[in-house]
Formats: C-alpha cells, sequence, structure tokens
C-alpha cells in the first residue's frame, strides 16, 4: 500500500518533470535558452556571490575605463559598473516576469470571457481588444507611469494594462473551439454552471498554452521596463539594466566613447530576451508540436 | 465600388469613435488625480498668473465637471487647443504641431523603406528556404528583435558617430547653419537623418522579414503555383511573378496594425539621436513633468495612428476587394 502510494507520488512528479525535461533538455532551442540565460539567472539568484563589489558604493574613481580590478570600469559616481550589472538582473527580470504574468493573467480572463458568452460581451470586449492592440502605446505607457509616479510596482502594473490585448486575442480563439467540444456539452448536460465549465473545464486545457505565452511576453516586459527606465520612469534608488543605460546616456556616455558602459547593460538585456523566446517556443512545440514542420 | 465606399465610411466613423474615446480619457486622467484638474493642467510655478486666469476662464475649470468636458470638447474641436505646456508657455497643440513633421517624415520614410526591403528579402529568403541567406536572416532577425530598441540605437550612435566619426552625435540639422538654398538644407537634414533612419528600418525590416517569409513558404503550397510549375515556368518567375503579390498583402496589414508600435519605437529612436520630433518633447515633458504637454502627446500621436492605419486598411481594400465584405 505504502509502495502504491509512493509510485503514484513519483509519478506524479515525473508528470512535471517529464515536460521539463522534454522542453529544456530534449528540444535544442530550449537547450539554447537555459545555457543563455543561465547567466542572467545566477546574477539575479546570487548577485552577492558574483559581484565583487557593493553596486550603492563609491569604490574608485568616477569614469575609469575597464580593467581587472573594474572588469566593466566605473560609472559617473565611482560605483563598479560590473556590480552594478549583477545586481540589476533581479530587477530587470522580477519586472519581466511579473508583468508577463500579470498581462497573461488579465488577458486570459477577457479571452475566456468573450470567448465562452459571446454576444454583446464578446462584441464590446473584442472591439476594446482591438482599440488596445491599435493605439500608440507608448505615449500611453509613458503618461500613465509618469501619473503613478516612480518605482517597479507602478512600472509592472503599466506594463500588464498595456500587454494584454494579443494574449486576449489568442486565449478568445482557443475558447471558441474548446467549447465545442464534446465534454464541454456533457459538463453543462449534467448541470455545471458557466463558472465550472470556464474554470475547471477550459482553463485546464489553456494552461499548457499559456506556460509559452508567459515566456514567450517575459522578454517584451523587459522591454518595456527597459525604455520605461531609460526614459526616467524607473525608480531611481534601485538598479536596473535599463536604469544603467538612462544614467549612462545622460552622463554623457555616447559623446567620451565609453561603449561598454551603454553596451552591457543592452546585451543583457538581448540576451535575457533571446533565452526566454527560445524556451517559449520550445514550450510551443511541445504543446503543439504541428509548430516543429515550420522553420 | 460602392461597397468601398461604405467600407471606408465605416472604418472612418469607428476610428472617430475610438478617438473620442481617448480625447476623454484623456480629459478624464488629470481630474481624477490627488489635487484634480487645476492642480496638472494649471498649477505651476512656470505660468504666469494672468495666464493662469485665462487658462482658467477658457477650460471652465471653476465650473462642473460636465461644463469643463463641453469646453475642453469645444476647445479642441475648434481650435485644437489642449491647454498651455509649462515648460514651453506655449499653446500645447503649437508645441506638438512643430514637432510633428519631423516624426512622421522619420515613420513614414523608414516604414517605406523596410516593407520593401522586408518583402523583397522575405520573398527570396522563402524561395531559397534552408539555404544560407535565409538562416543567416533569421537569426540576425532573432537577434535584433530580442534588442530593445533604443539601445540598438545607442549602439550604432556610439559606433558610427563617435568611433568612425561619420555620423553627427545629435540633431537632425547644423544648428546655426545658414542655407543657399533649399538643397543645401536638404542635405544637411539627410546627413543627420540617415542613422536615425538606417536604426528604424532596421528594426521595423525584421517584422515585415518574417511575416513575407511566412506567408510565402504557405503560398508555395497552394494549388495555383502548383499550376505555375507544371506549365513549365522556371522557379524564379514562378515566385516573383505568381507567388510575390498574394504574399506581399498580409504585409501591409501588418504595416497598418503596428504603426502604433512603430511609431512607440520611433519616439524612443528621436530621444536617442536628440532629433527635434514628438519623441524629445515626450522626453522633456516626463522629464519636466509638464503633464499639458505629455496629455497633448497623447491625443496627437492617437490621432496620427489612427489616420494612418485607416488609411493603409483603405489602401488595402483596394488592393484586395474581399476585405470589403468583413
Amino acid at each position: 500500500m505504502s509502495s502504491a502510494v509512493s509510485n503514484w507520488r513519483r509519478s506524479r512528479v515525473a508528470n512535471y518533470l517529464e515536460p521539463l525535461y522534454l522542453i529544456l533538455v530534449k528540444n535544442r532551442r530550449g537547450l539554447v535558452g537555459l545555457i543563455i540565460l543561465s547567466i542572467p539567472l545566477a546574477m539575479a539568484i546570487a548577485p552577492q556571490l558574483i559581484a565583487p563589489y557593493n553596486p550603492w558604493k563609491t569604490v574608485d574613481k568616477p569614469f575609469l575605463h575597464p580593467s581587472f580590478k573594474h572588469l566593466l570600469g566605473t560609472n559617473d559616481v565611482g560605483q563598479d559598473i560590473f556590480s552594478e550589472l549583477v545586481y540589476g538582473a533581479r530587477i530587470s527580470l522580477f519586472v519581466g516576469f511579473a508583468a508577463a504574468i500579470s498581462s497573461v493573467f488579465i488577458g486570459t480572463l477577457i479571452g475566456l470571457f468573450s470567448g465562452y458568452y459571446g454576444g454583446v460581451l464578446d462584441e464590446v470586449l473584442t472591439s476594446f481588444t482591438d482599440v488596445m492592440l491599435l493605439i500608440p502605446v507608448l505615449p500611453f505607457m509613458i503618461l500613465l507611469a509618469a501619473v503613478m509616479g516612480q518605482g517597479y510596482v507602478n512600472i509592472i502594473i503599466v506594463i500588464s494594462i498595456f500587454a494584454w490585448p494579443g494574449v486576449a486575442r489568442l486565449v478568445k480563439a482557443q475558447v471558441m473551439s474548446l467549447k465545442e467540444r464534446l465534454y464541454v456539452e456533457a459538463a453543462r448536460a449534467i448541470g455545471a454552471s458557466n463558472w465550472r465549465i470556464m474554470m475547471n473545464h477550459l482553463l485546464p486545457q489553456l494552461l499548457p498554452l499559456l506556460t509559452a505565452f508567459i515566456v514567450l511576453r517575459i522578454g517584451g516586459a523587459m522591454i518595456a521596463e527597459a525604455s520605461l527606465s531609460f526614459l526616467g520612469l524607473g525608480d531611481p534608488t534601485q538598479k536596473s539594466w535599463g536604469t544603467m543605460i538612462y544614467w549612462a546616456n545622460n552622463s554623457g556616455a555616447i559623446s567620451s566613447g565609453l561603449w561598454w558602459w551603454i553596451t552591457a547593460p543592452g546585451l543583457m538585456i538581448t540576451v535575457s530576451v533571446l533565452g526566454f523566446t527560445q524556451i517559449g517556443y520550445a514550450i510551443e512545440e511541445y504543446v503543439n508540436p504541428r509548430l516543429r514542420t515550420r522553420a | 465600388m460602392a461597397s468601398l465606399t461604405y467600407y471606408i465610411l465605416r472604418k472612418i466613423i469607428s476610428r472617430a469613435i475610438v478617438f473620442f474615446i481617448i480625447l476623454s480619457v484623456t480629459f478624464i486622467i488629470p481630474r481624477l488625480l490627488p489635487g484634480g484638474a487645476f492642480a496638472y493642467l494649471v498649477a505651476n510655478p512656470n505660468v504666469p498668473l494672468e495666464m493662469r486666469n485665462a487658462l482658467i476662464k477658457e477650460f471652465g475649470l471653476d465650473k462642473p465637471l460636465w461644463v469643463q468636458y463641453i469646453q475642453f470638447l469645444k476647445q479642441f474641436f475648434t481650435t485644437g487647443n489642449l491647454g498651455i505646456s509649462f515648460s514651453r508657455l506655449k499653446p500645447v497643440s503649437d508645441v506638438i504641431m512643430s514637432a510633428l513633421p519631423w516624426t512622421i517624415a522619420l515613420v513614414t520614410t523608414s516604414v517605406v523603406l523596410s516593407a520593401i526591403i522586408g518583402i523583397l528579402s522575405g520573398a527570396y529568403a522563402a524561395y531559397k528556404r534552408g539555404g544560407k541567406f535565409d538562416s543567416a536572416m533569421v537569426s540576425t532577425i532573432m537577434f535584433i528583435r530580442s534588442m530593445p530598441s533604443f539601445w540598438l540605437g545607442l549602439v550604432l550612435l556610439i559606433t558610427f558617430g563617435y568611433y568612425l566619426g561619420i555620423a553627427p552625435l545629435y540633431g537632425a540639422y547644423t544648428y546655426g547653419a545658414t542655407y543657399s538654398n533649399v538643397l543645401e538644407f536638404m542635405e544637411d537634414v539627410l546627413g543627420h537623418l540617415w542613422l536615425p533612419m538606417l536604426t528604424l528600418t532596421l528594426l521595423y525590416t525584421t517584422g515585415y522579414f518574417m511575416i513575407m517569409r511566412n506567408n510565402m513558404i504557405d503560398i508555395m503550397g497552394e494549388d495555383f503555383i502548383n499550376v505555375a510549375k507544371a506549365k513549365g515556368l522556371p522557379d524564379r518567375a514562378v515566385v516573383f511573378k505568381h507567388a510575390l503579390r498574394p504574399a506581399s498583402l498580409p504585409v501591409i496589414t501588418a504595416l497598418a496594425l503596428d504603426l502604433g508600435w512603430s511609431i512607440g519605437g520611433a519616439l524612443l529612436i528621436e530621444i536617442v539621436f536628440s532629433l527635434p520630433g514628438v519623441g524629445k518633447l515626450l522626453y522633456d515633458a516626463v522629464y519636466m513633468t509638464d503633464y499639458p504637454l505629455l496629455l497633448g502627446i497623447v491625443v496627437y500621436t492617437s490621432a496620427l495612428t489612427l489616420t494612418l492605419v485607416t488609411f493603409a486598411e483603405i489602401l488595402y481594400a483596394y488592393v484586395d476587394p474581399r476585405v470589403r465584405l468583413r
């Protein structure tokens, strides 16, 4: 009996580990993504083990060029740029994760409701989604971020408010085909409520796809954070890769040719986005094997 | 043709409604904030007292909300007035109108250039699918799409502007220069704008290339392509005469739907290259917490986007009659 329980447990664990293994190790794109992401993830998890200095402390003369003592030189106030880079990973990745999760959450709810109920509600929600897809998002994000004030929670909220429409559209399409399936009809026949059908029968079917959406949207959210921080809307007391570029640009890094100061944080963003995209594609391929034929 | 007129009318009306909603949102935002419209739109130490009083009267800020709303709409639709910019002490509409031509020029040139490049290179990559050109393009584009747009601009600026010295570090023309004729001015401007245009063209091309390539791959499997092949046409003719045209249509749709994103990217690039366009205004407005200017930029960029999107959709409906029925 106890062995039966432990067997059952093991299979439960295996159920979760197997796709993870197939996506991150067996799939070439997933493996590439995992390898690429290991650097920023390590920085975010244990910055104090990697960074040689406290990034908030003045440790040397300002504007030093790269050397063995300061791998990426020092900034305008004499802080070690490499240490800033290491500590910046946490905020950049966290904002990316949080904004991606909450925008997929909003998009899923809206897509689920408009796809399941249809009719007037669908009309309203769909035209709202279309409008959100059409407007120039950046000025709106900046206006909202400026009104709400500096801080990363506000930036996460601002990004989520404008990043959900794509998700809503895709979820709606999925729900419209799922709700015609027999098992949904069976659930309705035995008297399941709309809420129960949506939450217990439709949502679980969508989960694998939603995971792909979240991972694929982390990159976009990271870029949005960097753009807002580049405009000075980030939190000046915190360090993210975007704020690093903001300070570099405003301290004349371009006109004095300090290319490493500009390049390093941007390269970290690019590499992370690339890594998440690769893993996102690997998840999509796992969820929907037909995609493998393309590209 | 009647259906085309109907289609255009329907599009224009729905876009006008969207614009009206955006206008109302920009009316509501400052009035919802703590301190209200007065604090966000008028009360700034920069603004002289008599101007402040004139503004209060113009927008009826001491009157009930619905009166304010009517005043606001009346001001906008009769004079385009959206208040006074704190930082420049000029009407917001004047400030934006003088910057808008730069942005429009930058966006339209880059969009058109990259659509052409994207369509042609995407078609070629699909034709030689899996070949060297195709895989090089796909991985380069994957890389560019992972970059923050403004960072690509900064990297190109420091490379071409600082290290190679073949592009100016800022501005759209030489400050204080005098020109004997228009041609000289154009030359100066082009000497300044080629790098931001190159940056934007690179950024926009990535999207158009991928759409074009994937469409082309789909279309190459269609029956009419098999027929063209079966009647003995050379591959090149099949691709560039028969498949290119239907495959490039969706690029126009993508172009229209992505305009909001394209304009956002252009604003960031303008900030990087210190061009006198709307992006620069946006940056200044954030820096000086100039709310009237910020709200004005939202209204005017929305108007610009909606106009261009509608224009692109009408163009599409003209080229592809099927969409008129939808």
